[in-house]
């Protein structure tokens, strides 16, 4: 390690920001002051912390506190944010804390966003934390260096202590801090030149440390956004409008519940038309009682009168047959992402290969049901749920409220199962309303019930894809149109149409989170994204982010149509796409910043070096599959009669933070009954750098199952402009039984980090679907599978 | 007023006798570990000992249960060193560990009751513990490691 900056240094910049120096004298003198209540006359001494930066506390008994911001959603985030911390401030692992802390109108500008979503935590924090604690190290190397009347030059920085190798002495972290009092705030300048411990001599980055949140999760400690509590906290219950989104309350008569021990009241919550745009929020009573078996009891007997609009004639089929439609008449396409010129292609002597596929809507469905605890107490509005977005909470709460976002504080809970589901601000704005109108705290829980009736899916899609290939078997031109709701974020994923990777200057906008996937990796020459807004779809169902969001469903029908053309062409699926994976033009990767939403920067478009993670990208992606062919023993391996392999790749969660992933999967079909069984899935996965394997391979394992729920069991359906699944007994998804044998191989290239949580969700899908047409010669266009289609079709 | 047995205390409650017991203990009791997932006993969430047996306690009347032995995940060791609980620990089962508390109690009913389960008899016994984050991988593995851990194995 060489320092790269001076003490000079540091107290020059100190002191043009005007704060104290770097080093206070005697002890415990620069602490601060409180007053012993057993005897005034004797003041103790609190000692003072090191925060040199917001994302961590150091105290003199040499604990550091880790402050996370992100939600603890199960990726066990919390510990690989502390891992990068600890690494480069060269912690010893046992001093480390976590903690959660609560967030206000300050929070979004202050940490720069910490949403929690897209796979991106990560990605998005890794060099931020890297620097701003390699500066803190080298702060406290110079402080322990100065106790000890050492030359800084001789010494290093190890398991929280600093160490003098020439005069063989060393000071802890704990006794620079209980000697002195160091105040000291990073500035930007530091950062830009932070001595980065290298990776190849990383200690905790990159070590399967045991998850920190997962002790109290094994005996019932662990409070989720459902277990908050506050002394006398009534309870809510929503009642169900009839249609999803459009209908209002007519009247409500609550006479039956009043005989109903605990029942308080029922209020109709309504907003004007521009609040419930985007499907954020809708009329709806909440019923309000003592306790909340007296809340379900009470909802049962409010009768409420509504008025519908035309969503009640919505259903599924309708949805479809308008998606179809759009693509059909060509209606108001956008192009998202050109390469080449495929309208100058002459396809006079190329063979063209079209199909069309479908993929139905997929719920959330966390296990932890919407919730929110309110509580308005002396002008503050405070929130206790669980929530991924808890840095938006003061904003999104004051719009709908009229409480000032400034006397907003949100305290975040773990989360119980998010998926994107926990970016909802419903739960969390009807229970504010109820404990505003009641005055009493208020928690609201939804049943089942009300969560899956709520939903928020993925969109169902129609889409259409062409290609042109030459008689050398190479694809001239494609064209990918995709007919869909968009997922309605605000401002956020808002993004310009990009030609050759670059955005154009246009008013056109199109939402990246609703196409990504289809801005595929390979090299063709002429390719063509199509999107067709599908407006019908958004005004009856609020679509949403669903883990690997737009992924699912391009990749799906992307990587489907590529076995077909490689079937029609009498080409192997695997040769067809290493072919066309050798990294040109766009797919050299390393700087995608065309493709960052705009307004998006405080997330994605920190650093260089987080624009150069998709380095490499197309040789990525055919490295991942070459691997993961090579450990399935693609095309090699005697399988049983009716048995074959498929295959799938691709670089989500998006092209900015690609993680390479392929997929072969084994399938058997049944000739007689169609039944499906995967009996193997084989990915290998390009995470660029990983900080803690093991928990990177928990959130893969999840990945894949969940790719094969959606692929084998999961629809949800809308009938009457209604969810018609409101309970797990019809909203069928994976359970422990046929769980395929799973052989995963997480490739290091030690290029910047994507992301884990969510990318191989996407390729499940379509490698089982390959494999069910190399298996019984039937092709399945659509999503979930269907096995009375796939019976016919055999 | 109503007495129950939890965990090895004796609880008073007021809740009226056809209340589920899965909002006994969580809202009355605050035992908040037994957790709410679909109140129609398909997710095992909210799964409890009764009487040794492991049963959905969303589908469970208060007046039913007067009488009965019940424990609840934080009752299932004293120092969470159940032989389950130190497997979870040490495959890193968990995710969101929302459906954990159940699948636990619903591995400790079979792990009493059959010393050397097969692969079948874990599938068939945790088929009604959904998981979400999808840790089914590791939670049979973990079931297998505690039945080591159990026989003596060290860890």
């Amino acid at each position: 390690m060489a320092p790269k900056f001076s003490r000079r240094g540091f107290l020059l910049s100190t002191s043009m920001v005007g704060a104290t120096a770097l080093i206070s004298t005697s002890g415990m003198a620069a602490g601060k002051q409180i007053i012993d209540l057993l005897n005034p006359n004797s003041p103790l001494m609190m000692p003072a912390n090191f925060e040199p930066s917001v994302w961590f506390t150091m105290e003199s008994n040499g604990r550091t506190t880790i402050h996370i911001f992100k939600a603890e959603i199960g990726q066990h985030v919390g510990t690989a944010l502390s891992q990068i911390v600890a690494e480069q401030l060269c912690l010893d692992w046992e001093n480390v804390d976590i903690d959660y802390p609560v967030m206000d109108s300050q929070t979004f500008g202050k940490y720069q966003g910490q949403l929690t979503g897209g796979s991106y935590s990560i990605h998005e924090m890794f060099d931020k934390l890297s620097r701003a604690s390699a500066v803190a190290r080298q702060v406290l190397l110079e402080a322990g260096a100065d106790l000890m009347g050492s030359e800084f030059e001789d010494c290093r920085v190890a398991d929280s202590k600093v160490i003098d190798d020439i005069f063989d002495q060393e000071i802890t972290f704990s006794d620079i801090l209980s000697e002195t009092t160091i105040d000291y705030e990073i500035l930007e300048d530091d950062l830009e030149s932070a001595p980065l411990i290298a990776r190849e001599n990383f200690k905790i980055i990159g070590k399967s440390i045991p998850a920190l949140d997962i002790p109290e999760k094994l005996n019932g400690n662990a409070r989720f956004g459902i277990d908050a509590y506050v002394p006398n906290m009534q309870y809510a219950k929503i009642i169900v409008p009839p249609t999803r989104l459009g209908a209002t309350i007519s009247s409500i008569d609550d006479n039956a519940a009043q005989n109903i021990d605990g029942y308080i009241t029922t209020i109709p919550v309504s907003f004007p038309d521009e609040a419930k745009q985007g499907g954020f929020i809708t009329d709806i009573p909440v019923v309000i009682a003592k306790n909340y078996p007296a809340a379900l009891r009470a909802a049962k007997v409010v009768n409420v009168e509504w008025i519908t609009n035309a969503n009640k004639d919505v259903s599924s089929e309708t949805l479809m047959d308008g998606a179809k439609a759009l693509i059909d008449t060509k209606s108001e396409g956008i192009k998202y992402f050109t390469v080449g010129r495929l309208d100058d292609l002459d396809h006079s002597s190329l063979l063209n290969v079209e199909a069309d596929y479908q993929t139905s809507m997929v719920a959330h469905a966390p296990l932890e049901p919407a919730n929110a605890l309110a509580r308005y107490v002396g002008g503050e509005l405070h929130v206790y749920s669980s929530h991924q977005g808890g840095p938006l909470i003061p904003m999104y709460l004051s719009m709908y409220t009229g409480v000032p976002a400034e006397k907003i504080i949100f305290h975040p809970h773990l989360i119980g199962g998010g998926f994107g589901k926990k970016f909802e601000f419903e739960a969390i704005i009807l229970a504010s309303i109820a404990a505003l109108k009641t005055n009493q705290p208020v928690k609201l829980i939804f049943t089942r019930e009300d969560d899956l009736a709520f939903a928020h899916p993925r969109t169902s899609t129609y889409q259409r894809l062409s290609a042109f290939v030459d008689s050398k078997n190479q694809i001239k031109g494609l064209n990918h149109e995709i007919a869909a709701g968009w997922i309605v974020f605000d401002k956020f994923g808002l993004i310009k149409p990009v030609v050759n990777g670059q955005a154009q200057e246009t008013d056109e906008r199109l939402q990246l989170f609703s196409l990504t996937g289809s801005d595929h990796w390979y090299d063709i020459e002429n390719t063509e994204v199509i999107a067709y807004r599908h407006k019908q779809l958004e005004d009856a169902v609020p679509v949403r982010a669903v883990r690997s969001v737009a992924n699912n469903y391009t990749v799906f029908s992307l990587e489907s149509f590529v076995d077909e053309i490689a079937h029609a062409v009498g080409a192997d699926p695997l040769n067809l796409r290493l072919s066309m994976l050798h990294g040109k033009g766009v797919n050299a990767g390393g700087d995608d910043s065309n493709l960052y939403p705009v307004g998006m920067k405080p997330f994605l478009n920190v650093s260089p070096l987080q624009r150069s993670a998709s380095i490499n990208g197309g040789k990525r992606l055919a490295n991942v599959l070459k691997l993961a062919s090579g450990l399935a023993n693609y095309g090699a391996s005697v399988l049983p009669e009716n048995t074959a392999h498929g295959i799938a790749i691709a670089g989500a969660e998006e092209r900015t933070n690609p993680s390479f992933s392929a997929c072969i999967a084994e399938v058997h079909v049944d000739p007689g009954s169609a039944a499906v069984t995967v009996k193997k899935l084989t990915v290998a996965i390009d995470l660029g750098l990983i900080v803690n394997p093991d928990g990177a391979k928990a959130q893969i394992e999840g990945s894949i199952l969940w790719g094969l729920s959606n692929c084998l069991h999961e629809k949800l359906t809308i009938a009457n402009g209604a969810v018609v699944e409101t309970n797990f007994d019809k909203y069928k998804w994976q359970n422990i039984m046929n769980i395929p044998e799973l052989n995963i191989h997480i490739v290091e290239n030690g290029s910047y980090p994507s992301g884990a949580g969510e990318p191989a969700t996407s390729i499940i899908a379509p490698a089982i679907l390959n494999a069910v047409f190399n298996a019984s010669g039937a092709r399945l266009r659509s999503l979930p599978l269907n096995r009375n289609e796939l019976l016919q079709k055999i | 007023m109503a007495m129950l047995k939890v965990n090895g205390n004796s609880y008073f409650v007021d809740d009226t006798p056809d209340t589920p017991l899965l909002w006994v203990l969580r809202e009355s009791m605050q035992l908040t570990g037994t957790k709410f997932g679909c109140g129609g006993g398909y997710c095992g969430c909210c799964t409890v000992h009764i009487n040794g047996e492991a049963m959905r306690s969303c589908r469970i009347r208060l007046g039913d249960v007067e009488d009965a032995i019940i424990t609840t995940i934080e009752g299932l060791d004293p120092g969470s060193n159940h032989p389950l609980q130190k497997a979870w620990q040490k495959e890193q089962v968990p995710q969101c560990g929302y459906c954990h508390s159940g699948q636990i109690m619903q591995a400790a009913a079979l792990l009493a009751d059959n010393e050397n389960p097969t692969d079948e008899d874990i599938e068939i016994t945790m088929r009604g513990n959904l998981c979400r984050c999808m840790t089914y991988v590791r939670v049979k593995k973990a079931i297998k490691t505690a039945l080591e851990i159990k026989r003596g194995g060290k860890f």
